[in-house]
């Protein structure tokens, strides 16, 4: 059976059954709920079927469709997405549920968008093919515009066309990037294609390379979003229902930094050389902007908005380092931030209950009569400050540690974001559950059991990763190897750094010159042996 | 030897604690006892049995590394779960789980009046666990993390009484210089990881003297005693132990005196094959002890809450564990925390008694007299200021002088370094006799106590019974020209520490006695023999008093220096970055939009030929820039 696109489908058709005039909510929330839960059954039998030290893409599924023009459909997963599969598949599941408890108003919709959402987030990390994942990158944004501009709060109308101004800025670019790096690649290589795969190892001269690199790195900086392309973050967290910002926030922002590490830096591993500073500095600038931002924000979703910013920053340095410990902690930081941002959003959503506004200095004290949640909280707040001990320190300190063998005081002045970290996270924490009571009804905020069933499996994640990173981080050496690999040998880095040799496309012995009249199948291959004999 | 053993003494208070913060509802305050007291005698045992099957050992097979999982395997980097048993990890577990003990004990009846019985259980179980989480890694990775997680601990317990903005505010404090320090740390494992490849103990002595550099290995042990000096208050990172003392009088006691406060001292002990490779950062190291003792004592003689004189002793006494550390005297070191925690731990319960008695009231000027109410108090206070003192015969007199005397011998800076300690034992002994005058002898304070002093019962009498033992027995372990069983019993971690010469000892001697009777008859001169002399002598020495009650002025600096500025900037970045620049830029490019939108309404002419021509030139011109890319 097509696995991965049964994974992705099955919300998508969810989502168009949906859209049937006079579904009932009961009959919505059960399709609903049973598409998410079968498709995150399956990722999970994906993950444990997995074979753990594989580079390249696996349960692949593809289909050619316009064979002229290369387009196809073409899906799989490796030690890498499968852990983004499950991420989104969990998050949203979890989501539908807390929804379910609290409807909004015209429910139907909003789970037809959520499930359409999850579809398209799902094809994005599972796309092998170029246009795949430029037709999920985009198709990804309408269920989402809506969930911002009919369900969202004050604002709204300004966030969405903000939201799509800044993501259209982004993607047109890559558009014409994707179309151009296909071309060229036909060029060298006699083949057009868009499988991302075939596309690694084929040799763009610097110059393609670095502005191929621009093209896509732009759409990714704005997704991530790294600073200062953030400009949409703050208005579309503040608009969104908090479900929806939790999986903006936990989800959404890791297409960019996925982007990256699938596509930006293997593809291009001339252009990710010359960007590597660029980016790296602008992280590091969004790691210590995002934490001094989030610790004077008045709000407590804007505070966890901005620590995001920071904590994407992190993720950027560590794919940006080139180096495999770095990679893989970035890829784990990946799940982290994902667990603990989604957390923290839907904490502050139960806060909501039983305060009038958001504004962290309007409340206090609420420890005292909801003690378990001050419990729960005590410890999301801890993981997102990344405590040595929680899972999020696992992430940034394997990040750190591969980005300060190659550039010491990048890593240095990161840790300065770590500190400020332990600042704005208690601040958050301090103010609201600590100190006299006041402005809000802790009764109405105490943990239910609807509450347990949400938190729990995150904060259990949360737990598993911290006593045991090996259970993520050992399926992603082999590709997260690969995926640097090009990028280290553009980068000059000692051979004893790089563990996987790069496989040129086209292979050495067959390459025709730029220029060079014959088409690559006419050219005797016997020819090259007959020049080695005399 | 069974290694088995340490898991189940690391596991139990854990266990403890777990199962009391998962308990449904606040449990029977005698169900509490059981699941708080419980698994920390039983840990204390099984960490004495653990004692007793290791002297029974060759003292080569006393180090076993007990393995159970591979938590991570990253690039070329492996770090385990796994836990190092050895004479210096048993020391601190019998120093831990033992004084643990009897705090807990007395913890029972001390907050039998809380609210928050379960949750202070709860905290110090976890507390015990991450400490012994600490003491027991075999790698720097969890050294870390347990170094980590008793800052949580302290941060939960110095914040007990949530609703309290000090506390509140303290726990804070804490916290965040404790980040400080954590930080400098994983900046050392940086350097091991990149450097040696490995954060195993073992490995990373093994291969330091040839794998680091000169400059990576002073970075490291520098970075490591940053980490240090954080977690044991050594200026200039001191500033928040004084204000943990928000904390109820028993964390005061296991936490920010016998126990966490000292693991600094641990870290420069276990780590000492690399700073044997620095000399550079172990005079740092030792110098900053001296400072740091010195200073500290003074600012302990013009407190009047009696916590923060116990506070800024304990910051002084590891001043001279530190100094010792960086001079290379690891066995008096260690020798003076476990002498410390003895009497340190007294001092706490036994001023607890009073302030318990009292209801709260923690001033000195709501005290004087309390001796005739609290005798038993009294008296063992009074064991407690003789042994920090150094009264000869008690524990500490018998630690600081070999401190004190390894000092002598240790060169020039040795010299200079010993007089500032034997000068600021004189002063402890002052502020120390003045703690016990103003507070137990005199007349009764103007207006009487709040409510009449109660005496203790014996769940907090009994522990403060054993230290009081302890206290003034304990020092015998180890004599000058007699016998030497805690640098014996070390041997095997620190190697064969060398003694400390004749003269060294003699003149320490002379020297220590000597200062110490003029302290404490200063101190008995000015607060015991006339109660109006105070008040008289209280023109003097105005601007002295006023820095030392400033406390050398080091928050004031850190407020007006770090903090103020980094939050006008962060400010200044939400208000005018945020708001204003990005935000602006953005509105600015939707008005162009807007704008273009009005001009292009224009081209929107409903043609079909129109829009196909657009379209084609479109397509035109985006072949064209391609066309110019690929060829170049």
């Amino acid at each position: 059976m097509p696995m991965v696109t049964a994974i992705i489908l099955l919300p998508l058709a969810a989502a168009l059954a949906l859209a049937i005039p006079d579904t009932s909510r009961m009959q919505a929330r059960i399709i609903a709920l049973l598409a998410a839960g079968l498709s995150f059954a399956m990722v999970v039998s994906l993950t444990v079927r997995l074979d753990r030290d594989a580079a390249g893409l696996q349960f692949v599924d593809q289909h050619s469709w316009v064979s002229d023009a290369a387009l196809q459909w073409a899906v799989g997963v490796d030690g890498i997405s499968i852990w983004l599969l499950l991420l989104t598949s969990g998050i949203v599941l979890l989501g539908l549920i807390a929804t379910a408890w609290r409807p909004p108003e015209r429910e139907v919709g909003f789970l037809a968008a959520m499930l359409a959402g999850e579809a398209g987030l799902l094809g994005l990390f599972a796309a092998a093919d170029l246009v795949v994942f430029y037709i999920f990158w985009e198709a990804m944004l309408v269920p989402f515009f809506f969930l911002i501009g009919m369900w969202g709060s004050e604002g709204r109308v300004f966030a969405t066309t903000k939201f799509i101004i800044y993501t259209m800025v982004g993607s047109l670019p890559m558009l014409v990037a994707i179309l151009a790096t296909a071309f060229i690649a036909q060029d060298t290589t006699g083949q057009l294609t868009f499988t991302i795969s075939e596309l690694r190892g084929v040799s763009f001269t610097e110059t393609q390379s670095t502005w191929l690199f621009a093209g896509f790195a732009l759409a990714f900086a704005i997704k991530v979003p790294v600073w200062p392309f953030h400009g949409w973050l703050p208005d579309a967290y503040r608009a969104a229902p908090l479900v929806v910002t939790a999986v903006l926030a936990a989800v959404m922002s890791k297409a960019g930094v996925y982007g990256l590490i699938r596509i930006g830096v293997p593809t291009f591993p001339d252009g990710a050389e010359n960007f590597a500073i660029i980016l790296s500095v602008l992280a590091l600038v969004g790691i210590i902007y995002g934490s001094l931002v989030a610790w004077r924000a008045p709000t407590m979703r804007m505070l966890v908005g901005y620590s995001s910013l920071a904590h994407l920053g992190f993720i950027v340095l560590g794919i940006m380092a080139f180096d495999i410990q770095a990679g893989q902690g970035a890829v784990l930081q990946m799940v982290n931030h994902g667990l603990v941002v989604a957390a923290a959003f839907l904490i502050i959503g139960l806060i909501n209950r039983g305060t009038a506004g958001d504004h962290i200095d309007r409340i206090g004290g609420i420890a005292a009569g909801a003690p378990r949640l001050a419990v729960v909280f005590l410890f999301v707040s801890m993981a997102a400050l990344a405590i040595p001990g929680s899972n999020a320190f696992v992430g940034e300190f394997f990040i750190l540690t591969g980005v300060f063998r190659h550039h010491v005081w990048i890593a240095v002045l990161a840790t300065i974001g770590v500190v400020l970290a332990a600042v704005y996270m208690l601040r958050l924490y301090q103010t609201a559950m600590n100190g006299p009571a006041f402005g809000a009804n802790s009764r109405a905020i105490e943990l239910r059991p609807v509450d347990y069933v949400v938190l729990s499996p995150l904060v259990g994640a949360m737990l598993v990763i911290a006593l045991w990173p090996a259970s993520i981080v050992g399926s992603t050496r082999a590709p997260v190897a690969q995926a640097v690999a090009p990028a280290q040998i553009a980068a000059e880095r000692p051979a004893d750094q790089i563990e996987r040799p790069v496989v040129p496309n086209p292979p050495p012995e067959a390459l025709p010159l730029p220029g060079d009249e014959p088409p690559i199948d006419e050219v005797p291959a016997p020819a090259v042996g007959e020049e080695a004999s005399p | 030897m069974e290694p088995a053993l340490a898991w189940i003494v690391l596991g139990l208070p854990l266990l403890g604690a777990a199962t009391l913060a998962a308990w449904p509802s606040e449990p029977p305050r005698s169900m509490t006892r059981v699941l708080g007291v419980g698994p920390m005698v039983v840990s204390f045992l099984l960490t004495a049995w653990l004692y007793v099957q290791m002297l029974g050992e060759n003292s080569d097979d006393r180090l076993v590394v007990s393995r159970v999982w591979e938590w991570i395997e990253i690039g070329d980097l492996s770090i385990d779960v796994a836990l190092q048993v050895d004479p210096l990890s048993v020391m601190m577990m019998l120093v831990v789980t033992g004084v643990g003990s009897l705090i807990f004990i007395y913890s029972t009846e001390y907050m039998e009046h809380d609210r928050d019985y379960r949750r202070f259980f709860a905290e110090m179980g976890f507390f015990v666990f991450s400490m012994l989480l600490l003491v027991l890694a075999a790698n720097f990775l969890f050294l870390i993390v347990g170094w980590a997680l008793v800052g949580l601990a302290s941060y939960l317990l110095i914040g007990f009484y949530y609703e309290k903005p000090p506390a509140v505010a303290a726990a804070k404090k804490a916290f965040i210089i404790n980040v400080i320090g954590d930080l400098a740390m994983v900046i050392a494992a940086f350097i091991l990881v990149v450097e040696l490849g490995t954060l195993n103990y073992l490995l990373v002595f093994e291969a330091a003297p040839d794998g680091l550099g000169r400059g990576a290995v002073e970075a490291v042990t520098i970075l490591l005693f940053v980490g240090a000096a954080a977690k044991s208050a050594q200026v200039p990172l001191h500033t928040w132990l004084p204000d943990a003392m928000e904390g109820p009088t028993p964390v005061s006691a296991l936490i920010h005196a016998a126990t966490m406060v000292t693991a600094g001292v641990y870290l420069i002990v276990r780590t000492h094959e690399l700073y044997e490779l620095a000399p550079y950062a172990s005079d740092l190291v030792a110098i900053t002890g001296a400072v740091t003792l010195f200073l500290a004592a003074t600012i302990a003689t013009v407190q009047v809450d009696v916590k923060r004189v116990l506070a800024w002793s304990t910051i002084s006494q590891i001043g001279y564990m530190i100094m010792a550390a960086g001079l290379g005297a690891y066995g008096a070191a260690m020798y003076h925390l476990m002498t410390h925690a003895f009497f340190k731990a007294l001092l706490f319960l036994s001023i607890g008694m009073v302030i318990h008695g009292l209801a709260g009231a923690q001033s000195l000027d709501r005290m004087g007299g309390l001796g005739r109410h609290l005798k038993f108090a009294y008296v063992a206070t009074a064991i407690g200021v003789l042994a920090i003192s150094g009264v000869p015969g008690t524990a500490g007199f018998f630690s600081k002088d070999e401190i004190l005397a390894s000092a002598w011998d240790a060169g020039d800076l040795g010299r200079v370094l010993w007089l500032v300690g034997a000068l600021a034992a004189g002063i402890t002994a002052f502020y120390m006799f003045r703690l016990l005058f103003r507070t137990f002898s005199g007349p009764e304070p103007e207006g009487g106590y709040g409510v009449h002093p109660q005496p203790s019962r014996w769940p907090m009498a009994a522990p403060v019974a054993v230290l009081a033992v302890l206290s003034l027995w304990g020092g015998w372990i180890q004599v000058p020209r007699g016998w030497t069983w805690i640098i014996d019993w070390l041997e095997p971690v620190i190697g064969r520490e060398s003694i400390p010469g004749q003269q060294a000892e003699l003149v320490t001697l002379a020297t220590s006695i000597a200062v110490v009777a003029i302290g404490a008859a200063a101190a008995w001169w000015i607060f015991a023999v006339d109660p109006a002399r105070p008040k008289r002598l209280a023109g003097r020495l105005v601007a002295t008093r006023r820095l030392l009650e400033d406390q050398f002025r080091f928050d004031h600096v850190y407020d007006r220096a770090v903090v103020g500025p980094t939050r006008d900037l962060a400010e200044y970045l939400y208000r005018r970055m945020e708001s204003g620049f990005v935000d602006g830029l953005v509105r600015g490019a939707i008005s162009l939009a807007r704008g273009s939108a009005m001009g292009l309404r224009a081209a929107q002419n409903g043609l079909v030929r129109t829009y196909v021509f657009v379209m084609i030139s479109g397509v035109v011109g985006l072949g064209a820039l391609l066309a110019w890319v690929v060829t170049r």
